[in-house]
């Protein structure tokens, strides 16, 4: 009888215990402090640690204060953070398929975006799983457009610029090769110096990026035809994530989607205003749809697609399949064709 | 008042080009003055709070009378921007915004006032920039306070690219204080940009090196009796550079360096001591 009741307080106290166990999440972000994003994350991190009484917490690492996302990636590895928000070329270095969602002269606007990766999904999460990830957000960070100081009306004008290129970035690299563009490779932290010596004259960039960047101070024109859409994700170790009980685990995937979803608007928001802030700022806005044949652009994004299935960085079947979806969207939505750059 | 007094009073506005209501004001000037200094060595900060706006209305009601008189604008943007850094923005920055913002329309009069015929917000930087670059040491105190006011104006709304678009221009202004007199209202002009490179990551135009390099200046044109430059070096540069050792050391002795420290700045460092109790309880959440 004493035995059993020793072990019914024996079983009692663990439970307790496992009911107590705190967990904590520490994030990192390029986002600064004080930004949309970053007020966004941190309501994120109040709204888990309150509906999870306080047993999942978020310990935030903002504005690059852990390091770039590759420094990000090798602190996960080492057990020092358990998760971070990266950008595509952290989710390169992750699982590379997944910047597919990224290849130049993809979309036409933001609708086709979102049809094309609520199917990829399903596939593109399998794929950080497999790479020790866990995705529990997505985000995007805008349509890429070159900033320049001389118009670049055409292709040929840019083969004509001095063109920045992210160093060692895979999927910018293909771009380049497959328009016959040799680029400027350089860290991001030179862009703005190389603007001001002219060692490059070009950028590309997302709108409220140039502004953040204020690259958008060197450059008068920007080009009115989306490049591609840079994409982010909100990304989790695997091992802290298996050892989170099942409840804390959906709290964790669902309020993530929920904050994902709203960082998209956001960011589409913010990329808005920017275009209105390049233009209140005497910007000229060139290479506007149309002004380019699109079989020329889908030349260079087929040509990009084939290197890089290639190389093993994107495959093959993967772009079909994207390319497929794509068709079959435009086909369902005939009056949704637009190209969604121009300013408002 | 005889006829010949009248007769000389009013030659003298004729001459001077004012008005009764400009002279009242400018002979005002000196105790305006003085009150600023006092305030300056105030060590009670609820004083301090409690007399900064009735100041900060009276400085407006006298440029109500001399709208055009460069000294009072260039005094309420500085006292827009003391109060408001002092002791709005860490509980209300949604109000500290609104005194930014004010504190810098001040000091755009002032930089009319001293040559810079543009709008500041309205004006692209490459364009600016050439513009700045003829300003004299008279518009020393329009550039400090108007990139102040407007760098923590932005500070203020981060989420805004409209903002975040105006925040090379207050690098600008600042800047131009650096070629004109870097130990301007003590160095200030170097802990602007100890924080201007020390709070961002490199990738967004952050330079960990030449932040070092701005805070040890203005240490040494206060001989580092200024709390407030190891205040700014442990909120911004410190933390980003994940340096807790740093972050407390600093903190820890702004809040035992002594009451006597710097007389004429009692006020600065007595805020400094209070933002550095505030920090130092952020520790175990920033690193």
């Amino acid at each position: 009888m004493m035995k059993r009741a020793l072990l019914i307080l024996a079983l009692l106290c663990a439970g307790t215990a496992q009911a107590t166990e705190q967990y904590v999440l520490k994030f990192a972000t390029l986002a600064p402090a004080g930004t949309s994003w970053m007020n966004i994350l941190d309501d994120w991190a109040k709204q888990v640690a309150h509906d999870s009484g306080g047993r999942l917490v978020f310990k935030m690492y903002p504005g690059g204060v852990a390091g770039d996302e590759p420094d990000v990636l090798r602190k996960i590895r080492f057990g020092q953070l358990q998760g971070g928000a990266f950008s595509g070329h952290g989710i390169g270095l992750i699982y590379s398929p997944a910047r597919v969602l990224e290849m130049p002269f993809l979309y036409r606007n933001v609708q086709e975006i979102d049809y094309v990766r609520e199917h990829l999904m399903p596939e593109i999460d399998a794929g950080f799983r497999a790479n020790h990830f866990e995705e529990i957000g997505w985000m995007e960070i805008g349509f890429v457009r070159f900033f320049s100081r001389k118009p670049i009306n055409s292709i040929d004008d840019l083969r004509k610029s001095r063109v920045w290129m992210w160093q060692g970035d895979a999927l910018g690299q293909a771009f380049f090769d497959a328009t016959d563009i040799s680029p400027v490779p350089l860290s991001i932290a030179d862009v703005y110096t190389s603007l001001s010596t002219g060692l490059i004259d070009t950028v590309p960039s997302p709108p409220l990026a140039a502004i953040a960047m204020q690259w958008f101070t060197k450059t008068s024109y920007v080009t009115n035809t989306p490049m591609f859409d840079a994409i982010g994700a909100l990304l989790v170790d695997e091992r802290f994530f298996k050892k989170l009980p099942p409840d804390l685990q959906k709290l964790l995937k669902t309020t993530g989607t929920a904050v994902g979803e709203h960082l998209i608007a956001e960011t589409r928001k913010d990329n808005a205003k920017s275009l209105d802030v390049l233009k209140q700022n005497g910007f000229k806005f060139t290479m506007n749809p149309g002004d380019v044949k699109e079989s020329e652009l889908f030349d260079i994004r087929d040509k990009a697609a084939a290197l890089l299935a290639k190389s093993g960085y994107i495959p093959q079947d993967m772009f079909d399949r994207t390319r497929k979806l794509l068709d079959k969207y435009r086909a369902a939505h005939p009056q949704d064709q637009s190209v969604q750059a121009q300013p408002h | 008042m005889n006829l010949n007094s009248l007769y000389a009073a009013a030659l003298i506005l004729l001459l001077t080009g004012c008005s009764m209501n400009q002279m009242v004001v400018r002979t005002s000037t000196p105790m305006l003055t003085g009150g600023i200094t006092a305030m300056n060595h105030e060590t009670d900060l609820k004083l301090a709070k409690d007399a900064m706006p009735a100041s900060l209305k009276m400085l407006e009601g006298m440029l109500v009378n001399d709208p055009d008189n460069s000294l009072l604008q260039g005094y309420a943007a500085q006292g827009f921007y003391g109060y408001s850094y002092g002791f709005i923005e860490d509980d209300d920055p949604h109000r500290a915004s609104a005194l930014y913002q004010r504190g810098f329309a001040h000091a755009q009069q002032a930089l009319h006032a001293a040559g810079l015929k543009l709008d500041v917000l309205g004006t692209r930087q490459q364009d600016l920039e050439p513009a700045v670059a003829h300003l004299d040491r008279k518009a020393l105190p329009a550039l400090f306070w108007g990139a102040s006011c407007l760098a923590k104006w932005i500070d203020m709304n981060r989420n805004d690219p409209l903002m975040i678009a105006q925040l090379g221009k207050a690098a600008v202004l600042m800047d131009r204080v650096l070629q004109l007199d870097d130990s301007y209202y003590y160095g200030g002009a170097h802990l602007f940009f100890g924080v201007y490179y020390g709070s961002r990551a490199p990738m967004f135009g952050g330079d960990y090196a030449r932040s070092r390099q701005e805070f040890a200046l203005a240490r040494k044109i206060t001989a580092g009796k200024l709390l407030i430059g190891d205040v700014l070096y442990a909120q911004y540069l410190a933390r980003q550079q994940q340096d807790r050792l740093a972050f407390h050391d600093k903190l820890t002795a702004v809040i035992a360096a002594p009451p006597d420290l710097f007389p004429e700045m009692a006020l600065v460092n007595k805020i400094a001591q209070r933002k550095a109790r505030m920090l130092l309880k952020l520790e175990k959440e920033w690193f």
